[in-house]
């Protein structure tokens, strides 16, 4: 299959992106050894150091929130796929190189689960103090499933255990706060139009010209509610009211609420159904205290988006507004 | 004759399972794009890559030292779980009390037993999952068994290979429990599960390694 797609050889789709990546942002980012994304200025010795990791194609993610008030360093896998155990070993023993300690999240996708955990074991026999956050926000449209997958929730924890980090806040205290937000986070992606595989040309998944589909994966993985297509309002109420149910909120309550293009749907249209959530939360006495909507995570040219709602407080909406200078993620 | 593989049977091992690696990438990755996102070949192509280097030239003459090196290096591809799981195997197999030079069948049974106890750490995924494990498991299992009534290491991996295979082919009637698959539920059912296929295809080189040998 041909794609139509900027692209130079498919071997290098990740070294090139990342080298685009750092032309681009000299002034925030630079690139260490293998694939490995690093802040452009270390942050203050002794203070805790993030470090995440995760596959290419879903630009800006995860690298691109690499930077002053998130995180320290971004290991990068191919496309679609998890980067191995000995690069994240890598970057943890470059970020903890001052004796501090490592915060790593990990968003839940097997591949990246198992080598952050294999990197995390090596690391902590080395005597390396380090913790793990595992963000699993993703509700798959079933919400009996237990495992659930990382989405677009790594944001807040990115950003509000950053501004901790950032702040001086110890290990304990970083992985708490982390844990609190992801806690209180979830999300719901929904797809309308598959993406191509960037290296192969094959298409991920099949849907109907008319169909859509409701708790879908980052890479088209099915959920289980698949239905003709609907209007911006009718959409944005199925998924706003599966994910207030699943997260308890109740009147009164504070929200941040994060609308994330999935590579091909319109900022129009992400404005569109931000504008439902934010009727739908007015007319249920929900507060809406924080936003974003933009492209923050993506799959390609995949059609659709990620809602997610985060409940804060009045920490949280602090470290939120902290400042931040990453590619893709600035607070000033 | 004494029974026993040393780093040039490794190496003619490890080369096979590349060249079957090599032959169904492309059939590896159609099985993938039922549950996953299709890119499980070209995983298994660079798996196999690294399997090979490992035992090529310039690879320490040393078993536990070699399958170790072999291991970091397979978790070093970027496959999501396949590689890291495989690369825990061989990595794990250097647990094992085994010789520096040479492994008799009832040593080849230890490194196997405790490659499979390594990953078995990293997952909870269990035979009837639909995952790799429906084919490692019982291939692990078949050479255990040969080992303890005395057959050779290349009968021990004969049977190693069909338990695999075997293994591999009940997948097709199962719906996935484990990894990324499981949320497609039902929809799983039908076709064999893409990392138990390699798991079988991997014993299946190791075998034709080890059959070449006694031939060559």
């Amino acid at each position: 299959m041909r794609m139509k797609k900027f692209i130079n050889d498919p071997k290098h789709l990740v070294p090139e992106l990342l080298e685009g990546l750092a032309l681009a942002f000299p002034n925030k980012i630079r690139l260490l050894g293998s694939n490995i994304v690093a802040r452009a200025v270390p942050k203050a010795a002794g203070k805790v150091r993030l470090v995440t990791l995760g596959g290419s194609g879903h630009e800006p993610g995860l690298s691109g929130f690499v930077g002053e008030g998130m995180l320290d360093m971004s290991v990068v896998g191919e496309i679609f796929a998890a980067p191995g155990a000995p690069r994240c070993m890598e970057a943890i023993r470059t970020a903890a190189k001052g004796d501090e300690g490592v915060l790593l999240v990990v968003l839940n996708h097997s591949g990246d689960v198992l080598s952050g955990n294999i990197a995390m074991e090596a690391a902590k026999r080395e005597g390396i103090n380090i913790q793990r956050v595992l963000t699993q926000d993703g509700m798959s449209g079933d919400p009996a499933v237990k495992d659930r997958r990382g989405l677009v929730g790594f944001l807040p924890v990115y950003k509000i255990a950053g501004a901790a980090a950032e702040q001086g806040a110890s290990l304990d205290e970083c992985c708490q706060i982390a844990e609190r937000m992801e806690q209180n986070t979830r999300t719901l992606a929904v797809a309308v139009r598959t993406a191509t595989h960037p290296s192969t040309g094959q298409a991920i998944f099949e849907l109907g010209e008319d169909e859509m589909e409701i708790g879908m994966g980052q890479h088209g993985e099915a959920g289980t509610g698949r239905m003709k297509l609907k209007t911006a309002d009718e959409t944005a109420e199925i998924m706003l009211n599966m994910l207030l149910a699943d997260l308890g909120v109740t009147a009164g309550e504070e929200l941040l609420v994060l609308v994330n293009g999935a590579g091909a749907t319109t900022l129009m249209e992400l404005l569109i159904l931000f504008r439902s959530a934010a009727r739908i939360l007015e007319a249920k006495k929900i507060k809406l205290v924080r936003s974003a909507v933009g492209e923050f995570i993506t799959t390609q040219e995949q059609a659709g988006f990620q809602m997610m709602i985060a409940r804060m407080d009045p920490e949280s909406i602090r470290l939120w507004d902290a400042p931040a200078d990453s590619p893709y993620f600035v607070v000033r | 004759m004494t029974d026993a593989i040393g780093k040039i049977e490794l190496a003619k091992m490890f080369a096979h399972a590349a060249e079957e690696i090599r032959r169904e990438h492309s059939y590896l990755s159609e099985l993938d794009s039922v549950a996953g996102d299709g890119d499980h070949g070209t995983t298994m192509l660079r798996v196999a890559e690294r399997l090979e280097a490992a035992a090529g030239a310039n690879t320490p003459e040393d078993l536990g030292h070699l399958l170790r090196d072999a291991g970091w290096s397979v978790m070093g591809v970027d496959g999501g779980a396949s590689s890291a799981l495989l690369g825990t195997f061989f990595a794990g197999m250097a647990d094992a009390a085994i010789g520096d030079a040479s492994m008799d069948c009832a040593q080849v049974a230890r490194a196997f037993e405790a490659g499979l106890a390594a990953v078995s750490k990293q997952t909870k995924a269990q035979p009837g999952d639909k995952t790799m494990m429906d084919a490692l498991v019982p291939a692990v299992g078949a050479i255990s068994a040969a080992a303890a009534s005395g057959k050779t290491v290349a009968e021990a991996f004969e049977t190693a290979a069909s338990a695999a295979r075997a293994g591999a082919d009940s997948t097709k009637d199962m719906v996935a429990r484990y990894g990324r698959a499981k949320f497609l539920g039902e929809k799983t059912r039908g076709s064999p599960d893409a990392g138990a296929a390699s798991v079988a295809l991997l014993f299946q080189g190791f075998y034709a390694g080890l059959a070449f040998e006694r031939k060559g």
